[in-house]
């Protein structure tokens, strides 16, 4: 029995995103104006061009949230791309195709902290996060003086302050689900979030 | 490290501060609401918690191709996997072969035919019924966003049409009824 699929091929193509070169797609199509929830709706019926929309709306913040996570850009583009790579494979489990970008989010972090789990092993991960991924001094000339205090503090912070905060502040985790991820007490996550905030918040005040 | 801005929280800690924060000011705790320092801190707590976004926000705008290279490797990775769905036969003339289209491959159809109109975005399609077996009766359920400034109705037929256009001349889907729900309303950015 033949299963000859050629007839829809040539519209399929169109849809399904198979041009050359993977990449490049137009960013001012339609698409563009599409908000998450339109998007993540059409990845979940097979959208890829859907898909590569939300990979270059959201994909940078991201790789940058995995790299404050890792202490590192090194391993940051891999964590991402797995993370998305699982995101599309799993988005049959999005129920509500709005949070999208949250949803990302948990992938993305949990992915990290797959990786540093499996770092700890090798070797002290405190000496490989010490090296932040701070900013460039040439950022401190910027306008935006608290948002480079703030990036400056992060990258400043002790490595297991930093995953709590940011965990905490822009992945939406429970602090016993850092606990957990973390395999700390949630009396340390607490412990850690406070000092966190006090110098955050300091650091932020400094530039009123 | 001091602490000295923030010790004297009229008796309340940061902590306790920002769980109060995180749960949306309520209910009302006039202990924390009648104190000025607490009141200064929930307002450096809120900006903190922005600015901790933007400022990753920020440093992934620094660079719009930074991202591209992991990117392409990932729909190259993906781009092979999308779930076909069930397969939607097609009568064929030699009666030796039999011909199908898959079910991801309509909705692709639906989603092409949809974008060509100007001030709708097209987002789920599902396909109801028995469309395996010929002939039988199928119900199309789709939502869309419609561009702001626009009368819905006349919208909604011409997303109809096209639709039921496309698959009139892809596939021999007898169509039951189109369902179409518009759920969201967006404005086209500047160009």
């Amino acid at each position: 029995m033949l299963n000859a699929r050629s007839r829809a091929a040539p519209a399929a193509d169109v849809l399904l995103g198979h041009r050359a070169g993977g990449a490049g797609i137009d960013l001012h199509g339609p698409l563009r104006d599409a908000s998450d929830t339109i998007l993540a709706s059409r990845a979940i019926d097979g959208d890829l061009v859907a898909f590569e929309v939300i990979a270059h709306r959201h994909g940078p913040l991201m790789r940058v949230l995995a790299a404050n996570l890792l202490g590192s850009e090194l391993e940051s583009d891999d964590v991402v791309q797995e993370a998305f790579i699982s995101a599309w494979r799993h988005l049959g489990e999005l129920n509500d195709p709005a949070r999208i970008r949250s949803w990302l989010m948990r992938i993305v972090s949990n992915r990290a902290l797959d990786r540093i789990r499996a770092r700890r092993h090798h070797d002290d991960i405190d000496a490989a996060d010490r090296a932040s991924t701070g900013p460039s001094t040439e950022a401190l000339v910027e306008h935006r003086m608290q948002l480079d205090a703030v990036w400056i503090a992060l990258g400043r912070l002790p490595a297991d302050q930093r995953r709590c905060w940011l965990l905490r502040e822009t992945a939406g985790y429970s602090y016993a689900e850092i606990g957990e991820t973390l395999d700390i007490p949630v009396s340390t996550v607490r412990g850690l979030l406070a000092r966190a905030r006090a110098t955050l918040l300091l650091e932020m005040e400094a530039w009123r | 490290m001091t602490n000295s801005d923030f010790d004297d929280l009229d008796g309340h800690t940061l902590e306790e501060l920002s769980d109060y924060l995180e749960s949306g000011r309520t209910p009302r705790d006039p202990g924390i609401e009648n104190s000025a320092a607490c009141r200064l801190a929930l307002e450096g707590l809120a900006r903190l918690r922005a600015l901790s976004l933007d400022a990753l926000q920020r440093e992934a705008d620094r660079d719009p191709t930074r991202d591209d290279g992991w990117i392409a490797g990932l729909l190259d990775i993906i781009k092979d996997e999308i779930r076909p769905g069930r397969d939607i036969p097609i009568s064929d003339p030699d009666a030796m072969t039999s011909l199908s289209v898959t079910e991801a491959a309509v909705r692709g159809l639906v989603r092409a035919a949809a974008d060509a109109l100007p001030s709708v975005i097209i987002g789920r399609t599902e396909i109801e019924g028995d469309v395996s077996t010929p002939g039988a009766p199928v119900r199309v359920r789709i939502t869309a966003a419609a561009e702001y400034g626009h009368a819905l109705p006349p919208l909604v037929e011409e997303l109809r049409r096209v639709v039921a256009e496309a698959l009139a001349e892809h596939t021999e889907l007898v169509i039951d009824q189109i369902d179409v729900t518009i759920d969201d309303v967006y404005r086209r950015a500047e160009r």
